[in-house]
C-alpha cells in the first residue's frame, strides 16, 4: 500500500520544480503512476510511505506535439494511448502504434506515459527500442543553484545507463522528447512474454524502413533490439548492411544474425538470440508491408535451427 | 498530511469529497460513494475488474490516485443506464450467459462499451484485443466477445432488439439457451459480494503473517498493537474458546497459528480497526519470536525416515493413502508382449478466481455469531465453527455471500474463524478483505502430483495390467486432500476396463502452501497420466490413438475399477465426436509425415497478432510506390 502525506498537482513546470526542490527527500514526481501503485504491494516494495508526490500530468508545458524541420517534439505527459489515436503522431512515428499496442493493455495506455517508461529504464521497456531507432533526444529541466531553470537535451543512448538508471539529475525532470521526423516509413514492432497483454517483454524489436520509389531497394533502414542486455541495442552494423541493397529475403535473413554476439542478457540467452533472429527478420519484413511493399513471397516457414 | 478536496462529476452528479491523499480513484468509488461496482480484482492493473471511464476514457481505476480525477467527469457501471434499466452491452451480456461468476463483469461490461464506442464496427479480433486488459476465470471468453458482438450488430440495427429476449423453451430446459436470473444484477454492477458489504461500526481486519515455513513461536507480544488509537482488538490463537482445528476432512488447522506455523503465509495475529491503513500500522507493531524448525518441502522426503514431523498426530506425515486391488496384477503382466513405464509430475496450480477472499462477521442482537463469507461449504463451516467458538449451533450462522468465483478454493475456513473472533471480541461487524497477493499466498493451490505408470498390454493393444502410484504434496494442512486422493485413486484409470490392478495415491504433509480443492478434484493429475501413457503405448505398438482408446474402453455394462456397474457408458460416442471435431487423420503416430491434414482450418486458433484495429492503416499516407 502506497501512502504519502502530500499529493501535488502542479500547473507550471516553474512550480513542479520549486515543490521538486522544497519536498522532503524521498518524495518522488508521478506522471502516469501506472508502475507506482503495483510497485508497493507485497512482494515488491511492500507498504511504502512517500513524503510527498508530484504530479506533472497538468503541466500544459509538457503536453502537446509539434513537427519541424525534420524533427517530432511531443511533450512528456504524451500517453502511450496518444501514437496510436493521434493521426499526426501515427504519421511521424510511423513505429509507435505497432509498439503502443503491445504496451500493457487500452487503459493502462491511457494513463502510462513514453517518458515514464524511458525514465523507469528498463532493459525490457517496450518504449526504448523505438525511441533509440528514431534518434530520440530526451530534454531536461531543473533548476540551478542560482534559481534559473537550466535545461538540456540528451541522445536517449547516453540518457539510459543500466536497469533503472539514466542521467537524469536529482530535482531534475523530463519535459520532452524529440524524434526524426520519419514520415513516410514503414514501421514494425515485435514483442515476446509470457502473454499477449500486460506482460513484460523477454525480447522486443523494432524497425522503420524506407524503400527507394520502385519499393525495391532499402533507402533507410531503422533496427532496435531490447529485452537483450542492460539498454536496448541499436543495430547500425545491419542498418548499414541493408541500406542502399535490393530487398530481398536472404538480405533479410543475413541481418537477422546481426545481433548473434550482442546478446547480453544474465538468462535464457540461447532462447533471447534464437528468438532475436525471428524478430530482425520479422520486423524488417512487416516494416516493408507497412509501407506498403510486402516482400512477394511472405515467409512462414520455421526455421530448423531453433 | 495535507487532504485532498476533490470536485468529480459522477454518473452524472456533481460529488464533492476530502479524502486522504494517497486515496486511489477506487477507493474514493467503493468507499466514499459506495460504488461497489467498481471491484477490485488484484489492484495491480491487471485484471481490469475495476475499469471506469475518466472524461472518457476507460482506466483502470487501481492505478489512478484519486487526486488526478479531480474536476473530471467519471462514468462507473453503475451510470451506463437509468436504474432498473440495462444498455443493450449489459442486455447482450444477460443473452449469452457472459456472467458466471459476475466478478469480472462489470470490468469486461466497461471495456466492451469502450470497444464499441472507439469502433462502433469492431470486428472480432479488434474486439478480443480492445478487451485485452481484462481477465475472466470462468467463461473461457466466449460467451463474453459473443455479447459482444450480438450488441454491437443490434446497436448497428443489423440485428432487431429481439434478440435480447429469452428463446422460447421448446418441450425441455435441457438444451434450450435459458437467461440466468441473477445476470441482470451481475452486467448492471449492483451484486454485492461480501467485500462490497458495509455495517454501520464497522471494523477493518488485516493479518499477520509467518514469514517461516517451519517455526516455534516462542511469544507473540500484541500490547503495542493493542494501545494505538482506532485498534479495537488484537486476536491469536489465545482468543480460542473452544475446541480450535478446521478442515475439509481432519480438523488439523487451527483458526490461527498455535504453537507453530507451519507454511508461509499462515496466519499468527489479526487486528481489527477504524480503517485499513490502522490496522497495518498496528501489525507493523506486533512482535512474534520464532525459533525457526527444520523445514519439508518435497513430498519424496516427507515419507523418509527422520523427516521432520508438521502434526504430532501423523508420525509419517501421510495425510491419506487409497489403495485399490484388483484381479492379479502379477499374473497381468506376465501375459504382457510389452511393459511401458513412465513418471509424469504435475505442478501447483493457483485457481485465481476474480474475487479475492472476503467477509463480513458480526454478533447479533440474540448472540447469533454470523458470517457472511463467499464459503462454498456454508453448514459444513457453521458445525466447525460452533466447536471452535464454543457456541451451541443455534448461536451460529453463516450467510453465503455471491461466490466470485470459486473452482474449489473457497471450501477451506481460512478465515471466517479469526471473523468470528474479532467480532465476538470487538461487539463490532468486522470486514476482512485479502489483496490478491494475499489470496495466492495464503490459500490452497491444486494438489501437485508425482505419478509412477507401469502398464503391460498385448501386441493388438489390450491392456493386461496396470500399476498406478501418485504421490501428492498436500502441504502443511490437511484441508480437502483425503478426499482429492480417494477421487484420485477413483479416476485414475480413466473409463478404462482394466483388469488387474494396483492403485495407491498418498497425499503427504510438507512446509509447502496447503493444497487443497480445485476442479476435478484430483481427476486431472492422474487422467492427465493415464491419457499421456496410452498416447505412448499407441506409438510403440503401431497404433491409431483413438483405436488403442476403443479397445480397452468400458462399455455398457461394465464394472469400474470400485466395483460399481454402470448401465450406460458413452465414452465410445464421446471419442467419436471427439475424432471427427478434431478432423482426426487417422494412423498410428509417425506414418503422417511431415505436412499434417488436420491441423489448421476451421475452428483453429490462429497464432496471436495484435493491431486488429489499424490492419487498414493509422490513417497515415502510404508510401507511393511507382
Amino acid at each position: 500500500m502506497l501512502t504519502t502525506d502530500a499529493y501535488h498537482m502542479p500547473a507550471t513546470l516553474d512550480e513542479a520544480l520549486t515543490l521538486l526542490a522544497t519536498a522532503p527527500a524521498g518524495s518522488r514526481l508521478v506522471a502516469g503512476a501506472t508502475d507506482l501503485l503495483p510497485w508497493a504491494r507485497e512482494g515488491r516494495a511492500g507498504d511504502v510511505h512517500l513524503p510527498a508526490l508530484i504530479d506533472v500530468t497538468r503541466i500544459d508545458e509538457m503536453s502537446g506535439v509539434s513537427i519541424a524541420n525534420g524533427r517530432v517534439r511531443f511533450g512528456a505527459n504524451t500517453v502511450y494511448q496518444a501514437f496510436m489515436t493521434e493521426p499526426a503522431l501515427a504519421r511521424a512515428l510511423p513505429v509507435m502504434p505497432h509498439c503502443a499496442i503491445w504496451f500493457a493493455d487500452d487503459q493502462i495506455r491511457e494513463q502510462a506515459t513514453l517518458a515514464g517508461n524511458v525514465v523507469n529504464a528498463s532493459p525490457a521497456a517496450d518504449g526504448t527500442p523505438p525511441l533509440v531507432a528514431m534518434n530520440a533526444v530526451i530534454e531536461c529541466a531543473r533548476r540551478d543553484a542560482t534559481g534559473t531553470i537550466v535545461r538540456r537535451a540528451v541522445p536517449i543512448a547516453e540518457f539510459l545507463l543500466g536497469p533503472g538508471r539514466t542521467m537524469l539529475a536529482d530535482g531534475e525532470i523530463v519535459t520532452a522528447i524529440t524524434c526524426d521526423d520519419m514520415t513516410g516509413y514503414g514501421g514494425a514492432f515485435e514483442k515476446v512474454g509470457q502473454r499477449r497483454s500486460l506482460v513484460i517483454a523477454v525480447v522486443n524489436a523494432a524497425a522503420l524502413v524506407r524503400t527507394d520509389r520502385t519499393g525495391t531497394r532499402f533507402e533507410d533502414v531503422r533496427l532496435a533490439i531490447g529485452g537483450i542486455g542492460p539498454v536496448p541495442l541499436r543495430l547500425a552494423e545491419a542498418e548499414a548492411m541493408l541500406r542502399g541493397q535490393p530487398v530481398s529475403a536472404e538480405l533479410i535473413a543475413r541481418a537477422s544474425r546481426f545481433a548473434d554476439d550482442r546478446i547480453a542478457s544474465r538468462s535464457r540467452r540461447e532462447y533471447r538470440r534464437t528468438v532475436t533472429r525471428g524478430f530482425i527478420a520479422a520486423v524488417l519484413e512487416n516494416a516493408l508491408a507497412d509501407c506498403g511493399v510486402p516482400l512477394p513471397a511472405a515467409r512462414h516457414t520455421e526455421t530448423a535451427d531453433v | 498530511m495535507s487532504d485532498l478536496a476533490l470536485e468529480m462529476t459522477v454518473n452524472g452528479r456533481r460529488v464533492k469529497r476530502t479524502v486522504p491523499p494517497h486515496q486511489r480513484l477506487i477507493d474514493v468509488l467503493r468507499d466514499d460513494l459506495n460504488l461497489t461496482g467498481t471491484k477490485e480484482g488484484c489492484g495491480a492493473g491487471e485484471c481490469g475488474t475495476c475499469s471506469v471511464f475518466v472524461d472518457g476514457k476507460l482506466v483502470k481505476s487501481c492505478l489512478m490516485p484519486a487526486a488526478k480525477a479531480n474536476g473530471a467527469r467519471i462514468e462507473t457501471i453503475e451510470g451506463l443506464a437509468a436504474p432498473g434499466d440495462l444498455t443493450p452491452v449489459q442486455k447482450a451480456f444477460h443473452k449469452t450467459g457472459a456472467s458466471q461468476c459476475g466478478y469480472c463483469i462489470p470490468g469486461m461490461v466497461m471495456a466492451a462499451t469502450a470497444a464499441l464506442r472507439a469502433n462502433p464496427e469492431a470486428d472480432l479480433e479488434e474486439i478480443k484485443e480492445r478487451m485485452g486488459g481484462n481477465i475472466c476465470r470462468c467463461t473461457g471468453y466466449t460467451k463474453i466477445i459473443e455479447a459482444v458482438e450480438l450488441a454491437r450488430d443490434v446497436i448497428a440495427g443489423r440485428i432487431s432488439a429481439d434478440a435480447f429476449a429469452e428463446d422460447a423453451a421448446v418441450g425441455s430446459f435441457i438444451g434450450s439457451n435459458v437467461r440466468r436470473l441473477d445476470a441482470p444484477s451481475k452486467v448492471a454492477g449492483r451484486l454485492r459480494y461480501a467485500g462490497d458489504m458495509v455495517m454501520p461500526g464497522m471494523l477493518h481486519m488485516q493479518v499477520l503473517r509467518s514469514p517461516h515455513a517451519h517455526a516455534r513461536i516462542v511469544s507473540i507480544d500484541t500490547s503495542a498493537a493493542e494501545v494505538l488509537e482506532g485498534v479495537a482488538c488484537v486476536i491469536t490463537a489465545a482468543d480460542v474458546p473452544g475446541k480450535d482445528g478446521f478442515g475439509v476432512f481432519v480438523h488439523d488447522q487451527p483458526v490461527m497459528a498455535r504453537g507453530k506455523v507451519r507454511y508461509v503465509g499462515e496466519a499468527v495475529a489479526a487486528v481489527a480497526a477504524e480503517d485499513v491503513l490502522t490496522a497495518r500500522r498496528a501489525l507493523a507493531q506486533i512482535r512474534v519470536v520464532y525459533e525457526e524448525l527444520p523445514a519439508l518441502f518435497d513430498a519424496g522426503e516427507a515419507r523418509k525416515p527422520g523427516a521432520p514431523v508438521l502434526h504430532d498426530y501423523a508420525p509419517d506425515n501421510v495425510v491419506k493413502h487409497i489403495p485399490i486391488r484388483k484381479g492379479d496384477v502379477d499374473r497381468g503382466f506376465a501375459e504382457a508382449d510389452i511393459i511401458i513405464e513412465q513418471t509424469y509430475q504435475t505442478q501447483q496450480v493457483e485457481h485465481a478466481y476474480l474475487e479475492p477472499e472476503a467477509g463480513l462477521a458480526y454478533v447479533d442482537h440474540d448472540d447469533v455469531v454470523t458470517v457472511i463469507s463467499p464459503s462454498q461449504n456454508i453448514t459444513h463451516h457453521r458445525h466447525m465453527l460452533a466447536k471452535i467458538i464454543d457456541r451451541p449451533i443455534n448461536k451460529v450462522r453463516f450467510i453465503m455471500s455471491p461466490v466470485g468465483g470459486g473452482f474449489g478454493g473457497k471450501e477451506d475456513m481460512i478465515y471466517q474463524g479469526m471473523l468470528a473472533l474479532a467480532a465476538m471480541k470487538s461487539g463490532r461487524p468486522v470486514r476482512l478483505v485479502f489483496t490478491r497477493e494475499e489470496s495466492i499466498i495464503v490459500t490452497a493451490k491444486r494438489h501437485p502430483a508425482d505419478i509412477t505408470y507401469r502398464m503391460g498390454l498385448k501386441k493388438d493393444g489390450r491392456i493386461t495390467a496396470i500399476s498406478f502410484s501418485l504421490l501428492s504434496d498436500g502441504g502443511a494442512y490437511g484441508l480437502s486432500t483425503e478426499g482429492v486422493m480417494r477421487k484420485s485413486a477413483i479416476l485414475s484409470l480413466g473409463p478404462y476396463d482394466i483388469p488387474n490392478l494396483t492403485i495407491d495415491t498418498v497425499g503427504v504433509y510438507t512446509n509447502n502452501t496447503p493444497s487443497g480443492a480445485f476442479r476435478t478434484f484430483g481427476a486431472m493429475q492422474s487422467q492427465f497420466a493415464t491419457e499421456c501413457h496410452l498416447d505412448i503405448a499407441a506409438e510403440r505398438l503401431g497404433l491409431d490413438a483413438f483405436e488403442i482408446r476403443r479397445i480397452n474402453m468400458m462399455r455398457d455394462g461394465a464394472s469400474t475399477h470400485t466395483q460399481q456397474v454402470l448401465g450406460s457408458v458413452s465414452i465410445g460416442r464421446v471419442l467419436d465426436v471427439a475424432e471427427q471435431a478434431s478432423r482426426w487423420e487417422h494412423g498410428p503416430v509417425g506414418m503422417r509425415g511431415p505436412q499434417r491434414s488436420d491441423l489448421g482450418g476451421d475452428d483453429t486458433r490462429a497464432p496471436c497478432t495484435l493491431g486488429a484495429r489499424f490492419r487498414d492503416g493509422v490513417g497515415k499516407t502510404r508510401q507511393e510506390v511507382a
